[in-house]
């Protein structure tokens, strides 16, 4: 990029024009979090009566309170951490080593198996045979269904697969002379190799798994094994609806909308943590996942 | 016998053959190089030794022992890669001791032999740093360190000095002959460059398009090439090679009668291709000495010596003359003088060697 | 052993070892690949290929008791009550309005974001910027309804509150059916532009800077540069993220849309999935909700391979 004082004058105002359109979009990406932060510490009174914009008014943990002294919030959050951790490992076991093997050219029937798995990228049997299968399966209401039923996915393989096939054909055959079998080479050479992919991955894995709610909706029916995300929306649903709780509760210093507020926080600061540390991962991770047989 | 020996080697991928059938008898202790144009097939060959490709059709032995279906692991060779294939998350101390870990190689005994190795190499100094973190030579050299702690039976080379500069080049393939001296190891060295190939080969193999043109020590091909590839391929620049036909006393080429010190017997009206080295002619005539009238082109020094390029008829020809310090005295060369004994011939049809009146 | 024999055709081949042999050893050498293929292959053929098995049932009178298998055939009955069925007919064509918006106002988003950020001088100013917009990609669908239901509340909502201080009555945003799909269009940009221009300024970023140089020294400015430069350079890029989308016309995310919509708003929001959804899940009818399942899949499967059909000739690179 060239020094700003070789820049001509239209260039300049062309610059600051783009500089403040940015700046506005970020806002507006922004200010919702904002918002509804400012929401979750404000008082039910305030917060109902539409008083909020950008920062608490009567401020008040109130919300907070209410939701932490609630068992299902840490049962639901920690189950969260079950689904996401154990999705995770999960979803590796499955996508390292196949991936490695469709990757491998001496693979009879290569060919076969990459479309055999990138086929369901183009065609899926829709919900419903999801569910009965399912069913079948006996894996309704099980915390070991969720874990299993979405470990894999074939973009995941295919990206992993791309990223293996571009290592150079030598390093495999330099660690095969010195004597390692295919486990060796893969856990030795190529895991170690594939550190941005592999991290990418499992970026996307953790992101799905913390966010998953239709099916873990559809598929769980105990309270006990519901993740945060399925507590959040029946705490949503029921607390806009129940006109009772609008009355007893506002008295009490929060309402349905901070309470909301506050949850919708609870369950994203985790996200936030996580968020800088993987943002230079997924930027090449995306390109990775790119367009190839 | 012990050593390596390939007997009728073929590779073929699908109905394409690459390789068509080679034999060759590498002896123990003996430096071979397979040098030829890109998709010669030396390549394929090494890696056929390796175990990296399946052999097609044919018989490969080392130490008399068959290995076509032998795992390269237990083959007992190591391979020198062209990219080094050094593992870029590991140091080097690490990357030599990768397969002794894999062969479960007690852990004082791996270190000894990475050290004695590092020795040997110069690389004592280096053996915590990361390969991104080494010149282009010292990673040459890991590379040669991760195949020798092994005490292989067999070490192979493919292509392992092409990633480097000239400089470091000329100073690394010095390097390797003295550890072959050292070390003894029988060795099968894949090129393309001749200059490496004439330098380091005990023996040499030329091939071309998946054949083997010529086998011999790097001064019988020189000298005697037994084709017009060979001719071409070895030596810079190459062989002049010019269309002629035999009379009784000599090759006639366009203007000009070569003398030949053989004698053309019955084969007097024959196509050939008469071979000229550069290197061979002088600017004065002498004992038994053709002149070849050219129309000189452009001088190139080199310092020590210069080369002449010239037309003669329809042929693009190279002469290489001393300069003795000046130039000045060349431009005005009009011939150059050809010596009997050293011209060679060549059949135009098959590009074999012809020997007269031997 | 000199002979040339360059123009030699080749012998006919004797193999050194019999193909059952060939076999055996690449099987005996070879076999931990397989190995570590298999459970993938296991997933695929139980969670992904199994319901495809399962999707007969569209062409059955499928019983819970009965089983897949043992349910009798009906034909393409099911089918024929779809498309007579209004509500059905109704989510077909909101599947295709919402996804038009989308692509109308959804696909621009990120190529204009793009070549914003690629204009920004300060390194600092644009990696604060690209952080920032990247983040509600990472939200879960469940929280971006919750920010819209809290913000577009009538009573408690940020933006009614601005509408009354601007003099205006309240609207009932989320009730209204006129209202939905601005504001799921709407999200979806918010939610998604940022995330989406990193393809692009991948694409901006291998644009050869020698361009750049050669116009500058011809006079061009930024501006200029943008049109005769830049655009025209990821314009590949940009035709096959357009193909993609133009495939993917079916894939609504119904997640947000089953979270957002409620009866009163069914009229512009339901579509294909959430009727599917609550035909066959929550009623219970799922032969039915097969059949408009396999309907959307089929008109989606057309689409993606037409999509890379046309991409493979536009960009000599399929897209997989």
């Amino acid at each position: 990029m060239m020094k700003w004082n070789l820049y001509s004058r239209g260039d300049k105002f062309f610059a600051i024009v783009v500089s403040i359109l940015i700046g506005m979009f970020t806002v507006a990406t922004l200010y919702p979090f904002i918002y509804i932060a400012a929401v979750s510490f404000s008082s039910g009174f305030a917060a109902q009566a539409g008083k909020v914009v950008i920062t608490p008014i009567d401020a008040t943990m109130e919300a907070y309170g209410f939701i932490l002294k609630d068992p299902q919030f840490w049962i639901s959050y920690r189950n969260t951490f079950i689904y996401t951790i154990g999705g995770t490992i999960m979803s590796m076991l499955f996508i390292i080593p196949g991936a490695y093997a469709l990757s491998r050219p001496q693979l009879k029937g290569r060919r076969f198996f990459n479309l055999f798995i990138a086929f369901t990228m183009w065609f899926n049997a829709g919900l419903i045979p999801f569910f009965l299968n399912m069913r079948d399966l006996n894996l309704l209401d099980s915390m070991f269904g969720i874990i299993l039923a979405f470990a894999v996915n074939a973009f995941n393989i295919i990206l992993l697969r791309n990223f293996f096939e571009a290592i150079p054909q030598s390093f495999e055959e330099a660690a095969r002379m010195d004597g390692a079998n295919d486990f060796q080479v893969l856990w030795k050479v190529f895991v170690p190799l594939s550190k941005p992919a592999i991290a990418t991955i499992t970026l996307f894995c953790i992101v799905s798994r913390w966010n998953g709610f239709f099916w873990a909706m559809v598929l769980l029916q105990s309270e006990e094994k519901i993740p945060l995300q399925v507590f959040l929306r029946h705490t949503i649903a029921t607390l806009s609806d129940d006109d009772e709780f609008a009355i007893v509760q506002t008295a009490a210093g929060f309402s349905a909308e901070t309470v909301t507020a506050a949850i919708i926080v609870c369950s994203i600061v985790p996200v936030l943590i996580v968020y800088p540390f993987i943002q230079k991962y997924f930027e090449k991770g995306i390109l990775l996942g790119g367009v190839k047989e | 016998m012990s050593g390596v020996n390939l007997s009728g080697i073929v590779k073929a991928y699908g109905a394409v053959q690459v390789v068509h059938g080679i034999d060759l008898e590498v002896a123990e202790k003996e430096f071979v190089v397979l040098v030829g144009p890109s998709g010669c097939g030396k390549s394929t060959t090494l890696r056929m030794v390796a175990g990296l490709e399946e052999i097609t059709a044919g018989e490969l032995t080392i130490d008399d022992r068959r290995m076509n279906r032998v795992a390269p692991k237990d083959r007992d060779v190591a391979m020198v890669f062209q990219n080094y294939a050094l593992y870029p998350h590991l140091n080097v101390a690490d990357n030599m001791a990768f397969g002794l870990r894999i062969r479960k190689m007690p852990k004082d005994e791996i270190k000894t032999t990475i050290d004695d190795v590092a020795e040997i190499l110069g690389l004592t100094p280096y053996l915590d740093r990361r390969p991104a973190d080494l010149s282009g030579g010292q990673r040459q050299r890991v590379a040669m360190g991760r195949a020798i702690v092994r005490h292989p039976k067999v070490f192979l080379f493919d292509e392992p000095l092409s990633n480097l500069d000239a400089k470091l080049r000329t100073q690394m393939r010095a390097e390797i002959k003295r550890l072959h001296n050292r070390l003894g190891v029988t060795s099968i060295y894949v090129t393309h460059d001749q200059v490496e190939a004439m330098t380091l080969a005990d023996r040499i193999v030329v091939m071309n398009d998946g054949n083997i043109e010529q086998v011999g020590t790097p001064m019988e091909l020189f000298n005697d090439p037994a084709n017009v590839f060979v001719a071409g391929f070895l030596g810079s620049p190459p062989m002049n090679q010019i269309k002629g036909v035999l009379t009784a006393t000599g090759a006639q080429i366009e203007g000009t009668e070569i003398k030949l010190s053989g004698a053309v017997n019955d084969n007097v009206g024959r196509d050939v291709i008469v071979g000229i080295r550069p290197e061979h002619v002088t600017l004065e005539a002498g004992e038994d000495t053709t002149a070849l009238p050219i129309a000189l082109d452009l001088v190139e020094p080199l310092g020590s010596e210069a080369l002449l390029h010239a037309r003669s008829g329809d042929d693009n020809l190279v002469f290489k003359a001393d300069t003795n310090g000046d130039i000045a005295h060349l431009s005005g060369v009009k011939e150059v003088h050809v010596p009997s004994h050293l011209v060679k011939l060549f059949d135009a049809e098959t590009g074999r060697a012809l020997n007269l009146g031997a | 052993m000199a002979d040339n024999q360059t123009s030699t055709p080749d012998k006919p081949i004797t193999y050194s070892d019999g193909r059952a042999t060939r076999l055996f050893d690449h099987f005996k050498r070879e076999w931990q690949i397989y190995l570590m293929l298999l459970p993938t292959i296991v997933w695929f053929l139980v969670f992904l290929y199994k319901p495809m098995y399962g999707l007969q049932i569209a062409f059955k009178d499928y019983s819970i008791f009965r089983g897949v298998a043992g349910s009798p055939w009906v034909g393409w009955e099911h089918f024929q009550t779809l498309f007579t069925n209004d509500q059905f007919l109704r989510a077909v064509s909101n599947t295709i309005k919402i996804s038009a918006l989308n692509l109308l106002f959804g696909f621009p988003a990120p190529i204009i974001l793009a070549l914003l950020f690629n204009e920004v001088l300060n390194a600092t100013y644009k990696r604060t910027a690209q952080t920032i917009v990247y983040l509600p990609h990472f939200i879960s669908s469940v929280i971006i309804a919750g920010i819209v239901i809290t913000a577009f509340s009538p009573t408690a909502g940020i933006v009614n509150t601005f509408i009354s201080w601007l003099g205006f009555d309240p609207v009932y945003f989320l009730t209204q059916p006129q209202w939905f799909r601005p504001i799921f269009v709407g999200t979806g940009i918010w939610q998604e532009a940022g995330f989406g221009s990193i393809v692009f300024l991948a694409a901006i970023a291998g644009v050869n800077p020698s361009l750049y140089e050669s116009a500058v020294v011809d006079g061009a400015n930024r501006w200029q540069m943008m049109w005769k430069i830049t655009i025209p350079s990821i314009l590949p890029t940009i035709l096959i993220m357009l193909i993609i989308r133009i495939g993917n016309v079916m894939e609504v995310s119904f997640e947000l849309v089953i979270l957002l919509y409620q009866p009163s708003t069914y009229e512009t929001a339901d579509v294909v999935n959430t009727w599917v959804y609550r035909q066959g899940l929550q009623s219970g009818q799922y032969d039915l909700a097969a059949a408009a399942g396999l309907f959307n899949a089929v008109v989606a499967f057309v689409l993606v391979m037409t999509a890379n059909t046309i991409s493979r000739r536009y960009s000599r690179t399929s897209l997989w």
